[in-house]
């Protein structure tokens, strides 16, 4: 059921709208704030008691890259996370609204002292550092910070967990037959992959803040006037890469654990997810990728750890490029798996509830989509408007993985299809070959026009 | 009147049984915080830019100064506005979900500016900051960053306003078609007026509020003190008499609908008292307006007064909700009942049929082509993307062959569509190429 106005995308698509917004979320919010916060309190600490004031200060200089991006394109992605949901699928995330409202507001109270204490930890620093009991209130501060963000991290993370397992033990979350719905409120929240998410996130976000932490202990020193700040590089990437030999294994795994909880047909996903269709049964180039980003890691924490003197930029780089690879491919990979379903075995993709199925293929999709033309829902008696009518179910049905004709394109997709082809492919959703695809909701007429619609797509400008 | 309202979310609003007001009061009082953050954010960062031009044409540095100390209640602004934007958002779109969701929609994708214009404006505010010392000897070309953040900050208002009107007037959802049918109207020109006006009000009672502290601190920051106190009246005088006059007609330029029924409730006086709060403001200044230092308990009354107008001027536009909402949400819930309940009784039905229909028995060949997406492109009578199942098996090559192009793909045999080589083990192969040569 979509009953909102209609948002397009025209050549990247909604999905790739959102992906450039999501994945720029979880790179700065776990990297910067949630792993971030744990890094640079510990490395607070860490030279405060080894009395390493240079050490002390270069954190500073690292805090000082932190906030800046964590504050301004970590916080605005986590607001641009709901706004870009708002219009890509307003009853997706309305729903999630209505279930999570309370914990979102716990989480809103726990974003506030996340900022106050960032921005009291940063702007404080400086006149703190000048004695020692300043400095040990600075890191307190810091240590409080890095609670109140790992916070708001164990809530969304129940979420992002709900959407793909929402239901716990068999035990729904709410009943599909009954109008309102009385949801269930702990099952939603204590949903299988809630904790496991919670626990691969938590190390792999510190991993990949002291990976962070590395290149930029990197690029502040060597370009720094100062030499006793030049002389803290060694000391400093040594400590990060500690943290990583630490966290890398932890977090792997955790990362299998959290693989054990998802269901079935959703792991079966996970190739196609990775490497896109046409490369789905190649599990070596899966195997591949995985050992290339895994290696990459090891394999620079190793020379950090062993040679951070010496350790080139080029490893500092493509230890974060590896992390960056892999948080680009968990965020890909956890929303595909989903699919067909937004919110498993309640809502598809569209925004089409799993309830609405039945009663919209007797009176047709088009039928309350109230912010369509009037003419473009009903097909004219001599069928003149049915490509325009194929197009509205189109916009309602496709639109939120599918474009006309830039990435995931209809046109190039159906190339050289007849409209038999197409017209069969459209009955038989999600199909065998398909199993991400969410299944055609409208009645046979309305069926007829999207695949009429389709197959002009790649005849348009052709001479009759 | 031509309604268009999306279906309510068919799950309850997770009230916790707390009653209407609690909700109200929650979304006015954050909202006020909210705004304070927003208003001080326009004012100190044009302060900031304006005292740094001043500091160079008069060769001051207590300008300068004034200007530097600007970027901070800057820099906590900016981030504590976005926070607390978040906490009437969460109450609005919990409570009146379909209106909101609506009104975003028709203002996208230019919606989507408050999130990446915010970016850039934030990311040169802080470069404008950080670079103060590094850039002192460049000062055009820090006015230039600086300047151009705070132009950044200007266009997000007249983006998120033109939401927010449209979804206080829901019965505009059925004519407006994009952002700019929202905000070239009257309604978002005043309000936009008002908007800016009360930002730089605020801000000067901001400055003066900070400046008596500086002023306190004494040595190097009393200077910039006494001139943020004498800034900080000049600025609230210039901005409150306009604002003063125009606060009460914003709430007439509202759709002839709620306008009407405006009048009607007790709100219509809110904008009334904002206003009078603002003129007994203005006096107190006045009076005030040539001593050079001002004590601490003048400046917390008049922050104390100033925020009472805003209060008072959010409370006028939660009127607006109220008179507004009324009667779309009524409608909505009689249309969402309808809807759900027609739903819900074919849904049942729908598992009855499927509870009663006989259990088809799927020979293991056509599952086993249904799994590996062979049916995505052929079928057993009819040509779709590839031949059909029949029209293979008529042509009579041998199974070997068949095996070969299913496994390593084919193309030529049947057109220049291409069959991509599919991934399956030998006993898969048979079962399937057996299966294909039986369906002559």
């Amino acid at each position: 059921m979509f009953d909102f106005p209609i948002f397009e995308m025209p050549t990247i698509g909604l999905r790739m709208l959102m992906a450039i917004n999501a994945i720029t979320h979880v790179f700065v919010s776990h990297g910067g704030a949630v792993g971030g916060s744990v890094v640079l309190a510990l490395a607070a600490w860490w030279t405060n008691k080894k009395g390493d004031m240079a050490g002390y200060e270069t954190v500073y200089r690292l805090l000082m890259v932190f906030f800046i991006i964590t504050t301004s394109v970590g916080a605005l992605t986590g607001i641009g996370m709901w706004i870009h949901a708002n219009i890509i699928s307003p009853n997706a995330i309305g729903g999630l609204i209505r279930v999570f409202f309370w914990k979102w507001f716990i989480e809103w109270i726990v974003f506030n002292f996340e900022v106050v204490l960032l921005l009291f930890w940063f702007m404080t620093w400086k006149q703190k550092a000048l004695t020692s009991e300043g400095r040990a209130s600075s890191v307190r501060t810091g240590a409080f910070y890095a609670i109140s963000s790992w916070i708001t991290l164990l809530i969304i993370a129940a979420i992002l967990g709900f959407m793909l397992t929402p239901n716990f033990d068999g035990q729904p979350w709410v009943d599909p037959e009954v109008y309102p719905g009385k949801v269930n409120y702990d099952n939603a929240l204590f949903n299988p992959t809630w904790i496991p998410g919670v626990l691969m996130r938590t190390f792999s976000s510190i991993a990949f803040a002291a990976a962070l932490a590395i290149m930029w202990t990197w690029i502040l020193t060597t370009f720094s006037k100062n030499e006793e700040i030049q002389e803290t590089k060694e000391r400093l990437i040594k400590f990060f890469a500690r943290i990583m030999l630490f966290t890398v294994p932890v977090a792997a795994a955790f990362g299998y654990y959290y693989l054990l909880q998802i269901p079935e047909a959703a792991r079966a996903m996970i190739p196609t997810a990775m490497m896109t269709r046409a490369f789905a049964d190649k599990m070596d180039l899966m195997h591949m990728i995985i050992s290339g980003i895994g290696g990459t890691v090891v394999l620079t924490t190793i020379i950090a750890y062993f040679s951070p003197k010496r350790m080139p930029y080029i490893a500092a780089t493509l230890m974060v490029s590896a992390f960056l690879l892999f948080w680009g491919y968990e965020e890909r990979t956890r929303e595909f798996i989903r699919k067909p379903y937004l919110i498993y075995n309640y809502m598809y993709a569209n925004g089409i509830r799993v309830t609405d199925v039945p009663y919209l293929n007797k009176v047709g999709i088009l039928k309350h989509a109230i912010f369509v033309n009037e003419k473009d829902k009903v097909i004219n008696k001599d069928k003149s408007n049915l490509i325009e009518v194929g197009h509205t179910v189109a916009r309602i049905e496709c639109r939120a993985c599918h474009t006309e004709n830039g990435i995931n394109g209809l046109k190039a997709l159906t190339a050289g299809w007849s409209e038999a082809a197409i017209r069969n492919r459209i009955n038989n959703l999600p199909g065998g070959g398909t199993p991400y695809m969410a299944p055609f909701v409208g009645t046979e007429a309305e069926k007829d026009a999207l695949a009429a619609y389709i197959v002009s797509l790649n005849k348009r400008g052709e001479i009759k | 009147m031509n309604w268009k309202l999306p279906f309510d979310i068919p799950l309850v609003i997770p009230t916790m049984g707390l009653p209407g007001w609690f909700f109200d009061s929650l979304g006015v009082i954050v909202f006020v915080v909210h705004i304070a953050f927003i208003y001080t954010l326009i004012g100190a960062s044009t302060a900031s830019v304006l005292y740094n031009i001043f500091g160079v044409f008069k060769k001051s540095k207590t300008d300068d100064l004034l200007a530097y100390k600007m970027t901070n209640p800057t820099t906590i602004s900016e981030n504590m506005g976005a926070l607390w934007g978040v906490a009437p958002l969460l109450v609005i779109s919990v409570l009146y979900t379909g209106f909101f969701y609506t009104a975003i929609l028709k203002v996208s994708p230019h919606i989507l500016h408050i999130i990446y214009g915010n970016i850039f404006a934030f990311l040169l505010s802080y470069a404008y900051k950080f670079s103060w010392h590094s850039l002192h000897h460049h000062k055009g070309f820090h006015i230039a960053i600086g300047l151009v953040a705070v132009l950044t900050f200007y266009t997000l208002p007249p983006v998120f306003m033109s939401m927010s009107n449209l979804y206080l007037q829901p019965e505009l959802f059925a004519s407006v078609q994009s952002i700019w049918d929202i905000m070239l109207t009257p309604l978002t020109f005043f309000r936009l007026i008002n908007f800016f006006l009360t930002a730089f009000a605020f801000t000067g009672i901001v400055m003066i509020y900070l400046g008596v502290k500086w002023v306190k601190a004494g040595g190097e920051e009393e200077a910039v003190g006494r001139l943020a106190i004498d800034q900080g009246k000049k600025w609230f005088m210039w901005a409150a008499p306009v604002n003063i006059a125009i606060l009460p007609l914003v709430f007439f330029a509202f759709s002839p609908r709620i306008s009407e029924a405006y009048i009607h409730t007790p709100f219509v006086f809110l904008p009334f008292a904002a206003s009078a709060v603002l003129l007994i403001l203005f006096f107190f200044l006045l009076k005030r307006f040539s001593n050079e230092e001002m004590s601490l308990s003048d400046a917390t009354k008049s922050m104390v007064l100033m925020v009472v107008a805003v209060a008072l001027m959010a409370t006028a536009r939660h009127g607006i909700r109220v008179v507004s909402f009324a009667e779309p949400l009524q409608l909505q819930a009689e249309a969402t009942e309808k809807y759900m309940t027609d739903v819900i009784t074919e849904y049942k039905a729908h598992k009855e049929e499927m509870k009663n229909a006989p259990a088809v028995v799927l020979d293991p060949a056509v599952s086993l082509a249904d799994s590996k997406g062979c049916l995505a492109c052929h079928s057993v009578d009819t040509a779709l993307v590839g031949p059909s199942y029949k029209e293979v098996a008529a042509k009579g090559e041998s199974a070997n062959i068949l095996t070969a192009s299913l496994k390593n793909g084919s193309i030529g045999k049947w057109g220049e569509t291409p069959m991509p080589p599919q991934t399956l083990t030998d006993e898969e192969a048979k079962t399937l190429i057996e299966w294909v040569l039986k369906q002559k």
